[in-house]
């Protein structure tokens, strides 16, 4: 199961290009009930605005000529429309905002994400933890998504340097480097539940009850079953369970799945959000084959995507879970720019801040 | 963390909510002529709190005897959640004698020391009072905590900031909730708050901060379990933030031209509704009981417009009793 992927499955998908680049920041990430019952760092939309003159930055180094952004109410574009005119903003991109109604819900990121698909940027910079990457995949189409944790959870995104993320962006915007060879496309884990389907980038926990409460999963007792896309030893939520029963890496085909409660076959210690590591007893383990159609165990239940608690099935709409090669396409970063150095696009002078 | 038992928040939604709903009848049944708030039975300004009721009763439910609660302005909805005597609460809302203060304090300021309950007119003050309160609790060594309660607003005074910096330094069991409901008065949060999220300000004083951005009783619910385990047991304080709904107007009378097409909406995000066909839904709650709930909580609330209606009216020189000078 744990093999290298070829060059090939990695750098399969159509590109779009454009010098416009997209910019999602949740505002409501790393604020959730994981700062009381984990450690969950705080982010705060400062932070998150710095965040984004860092982008800025290094798009701006770019060929990029547009950046598309997001709207919310919570003060993130505002903060950045207000420092839009200030000298230190003189070589960004021309910025703008998807003229949207914002809801203060998901439904925002999805409206921006797909006005962003609309206009043809060549990149989007996602800002938020494994949720928020989870709703702008779902309509991305085959944009190269440049993730920057900014959420609770961060088993999606690597860990990386906004600056250098912008230039990364820009770079594959503006066809500066060889697209194919610095995108792999993700898997997705689609789950069908009576007329709903939702796909998850990282985990599918199947929890006992019927409680939604305040959404994100993190009394480990209550979780019956995990399906993952892919489980890394060093990963952060649920899906560093399967990190240490069966590191399965993001590029191998095949996913996990987990069977958690008694009998036992090994109980370990997990770290299933910040700070909160906890005894999980695992009861089996088998191979989630791309295709494979998985009932899940339980007859009734809630079901948690990317750590988040989303919605309650029964009997009559047990969900299906479903392994699938067609996620959105990852922007490796250190290979972006490992090209730019092999190509040198990098010591042209910048146009705007020479 | 308290079990969760969703009929139990329902019905304590719906009492509120009936309550709440006589009160804006019977304030303006009298009110002549219209505009002088010190007309009628009820006299002085009135702020509802229709829309608010989640995120009462979604904190309430995990307070124990002993547990303080300090609310702002806008009280009704933690005062009854929080068990306070509704016949008492409305009789010192009519200026009755037989009303919490004996008819001195008028809407905005129950106080009930028996329930740990305090309010006042002045926001955030509440705010430093939950301190002092948590404070007391700390040093008895009981695992009591103090809750205070304030608006978005609000939390652009002093008070609110000497307060988490305070509860921070000595580490008090103490929980800041805020409920932010888009409004203080006429003025939309961003054009007062520099900050997003009350929550980012708690960052800031060193103690986790949570927002809850659906008025949604079982979001609230866990939420809230989770600050006050974390205060009862010593860890110290914390701020949460509930994204609630002003259903009505600031005060009684407001005509909330301010609001423009937002209002529009207003119903449609009422978050008792909602809830109850959730409940349906899930087969926790069937027609009948939707009809005798309401029923129960309309004749509770009968009896105690009744019991103020019928309670002496002080007499003037009742003015100088308790007062200081
Ligand atoms: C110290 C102080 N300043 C001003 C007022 C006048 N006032 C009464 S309510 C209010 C707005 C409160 O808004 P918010 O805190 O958001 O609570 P909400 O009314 O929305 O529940 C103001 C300014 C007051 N009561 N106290």
């Amino acid at each position: 199961m744990c093999r290298a992927p070829s060059p090939s499955e990695r750098n399969e998908g159509r590109v779009k290009r454009g010098s416009s680049v997209g910019i999602i920041a949740n505002p409501a990430s790393a604020r959730d009930i994981r700062r009381l019952v984990a450690h969950g760092a705080a982010v705060t939309t400062n932070d998150k605005i710095t965040i984004l003159r860092r982008v800025l930055a290094g798009l701006a180094s770019t060929d990029v000529t547009h950046v598309l952004s997001m709207t919310d109410l919570a003060g993130i574009s505002a903060g950045l429309w207000a420092l839009a005119d200030k000298p230190s903003a003189a070589c960004w991109p021309k910025l703008e905002f998807v003229d949207q109604v914002v809801e203060q819900t998901a439904a925002d990121t999805v409206a921006a994400t797909e006005a962003m698909v609309a206009a043809g940027v060549g990149a989007i910079v996602v800002l938020g933890g494994d949720g928020t990457n989870r709703i702008v995949a779902s309509v991305c189409d085959d944009i190269p998504l440049v993730s920057i944790s900014t959420g609770t959870n961060n088993a999606f995104a690597r860990r990386i340097e906004p600056t250098v993320a912008g230039i990364a962006a820009g770079l594959v915007a503006t066809g500066r480097v060889d697209v194919g060879a610095v995108v792999s496309r993700a898997k997705v884990l689609t789950v069908e539940s009576g007329s709903r389907s939702e796909r998850a980038l990282v985990d599918v926990a199947v929890i006992d009850g019927d409680v939604v409460g305040a959404g994100a999963v993190w009394d480990p007792a209550t979780i019956s079953q995990l399906f993952l896309c892919f489980a890394e030893p060093d990963a952060i939520g649920l899906s560093s369970i399967g990190g240490q029963v069966c590191p399965t890496d993001r590029f191998d085909p095949a996913g996990l799945v987990v069977d958690i409660g008694r009998p036992a076959v090994r109980t370990l210690r997990a770290p299933i959000a910040p700070g909160l590591v906890v005894g999980v007893d695992v009861a089996s383990v088998s191979t989630l084959a791309p295709g494979q159609a998985v009932v899940v165990r339980a007859s009734s239940g809630v079901v948690a995507l990317d750590g988040e608690r989303l919605f309650r099935f029964g009997r009559h709409d047990r969900p299906i879970v479903t392994l699938g090669s067609d996620g959105p396409l990852e922007l490796d970063v250190r290979e972006t720019l490992a090209q730019a150095a092999r190509t040198g696009v990098m010591s042209v002078p910048g146009r705007r801040c020479a | 963390m308290q079990q969760l038992n969703r009929l139990d928040l329902y019905r304590e939604m719906v009492r509120i909510r009936q309550y709440e709903s006589r009160i804006l009848q019977e304030y303006h049944a009298d009110k002549k002529p219209a505009w002088d708030i010190g007309a009628g039975l009820i006299p002085g300004e009135m702020h509802l709190s229709a829309g608010q009721e989640p995120a009462a009763v979604g904190v309430c439910a995990h307070l124990k005897q002993g547990d303080a609660i300090t609310a702002p302005h806008r009280p009704h909805h933690f005062a009854l959640a929080h068990g306070v005597d509704m016949k008492a609460m409305t009789a010192e809302i009519y200026g009755r004698t037989t009303g919490l203060c004996q008819g001195k304090g008028g809407h905005m300021h129950l106080f009930d020391p028996e329930n740990h309950f305090s309010c006042s007119g002045i926001i955030a003050q509440g705010y430093p009072v939950a301190c002092g309160q948590a404070m007391a609790m700390k040093r008895k060594g009981t695992d009591n905590v103090a809750v205070a309660v304030a608006g978005e607003g609000a939390a652009n005074q002093g008070a609110f900031h000497e307060s988490l910096n305070l509860a921070a330094v000595w580490n008090l069991p103490v929980v800041f909730v805020i409920e932010d409901n888009d409004w203080a008065i006429s003025v939309p949060r961003s054009h007062s708050t520099a900050t997003a999220s009350n929550a980012d300000r708690a960052a800031g004083y060193g103690m986790p901060g949570v927002r809850v951005e659906e008025n949604d009783v079982e979001a609230i619910f866990e939420a809230a379990g989770a600050a006050i385990d974390r205060a009862r047991a010593g860890e110290g304080p914390s701020l949460l933030e509930i994204h609630t709904l002003r259903l009505w107007g600031h005060f009684e009378g407001d005509a909330q031209a301010y609001r423009g097409a937002e209002l529009d909406t207003v119903d449609e995000r009422d978050p008792i509704p909602r809830y109850a066909a959730k409940l349906v839904e899930l087969g926790e709650l069937t027609e009948d009981q939707t009809e005798s709930i309401a029923a129960e909580a309309a004749a509770e609330v009968d009896a105690a417009i009744a019991f103020a209606v019928d309670s002496p009216i002080p007499a003037p020189e009742d003015a100088l009793l308790h007062v200081f000078a």
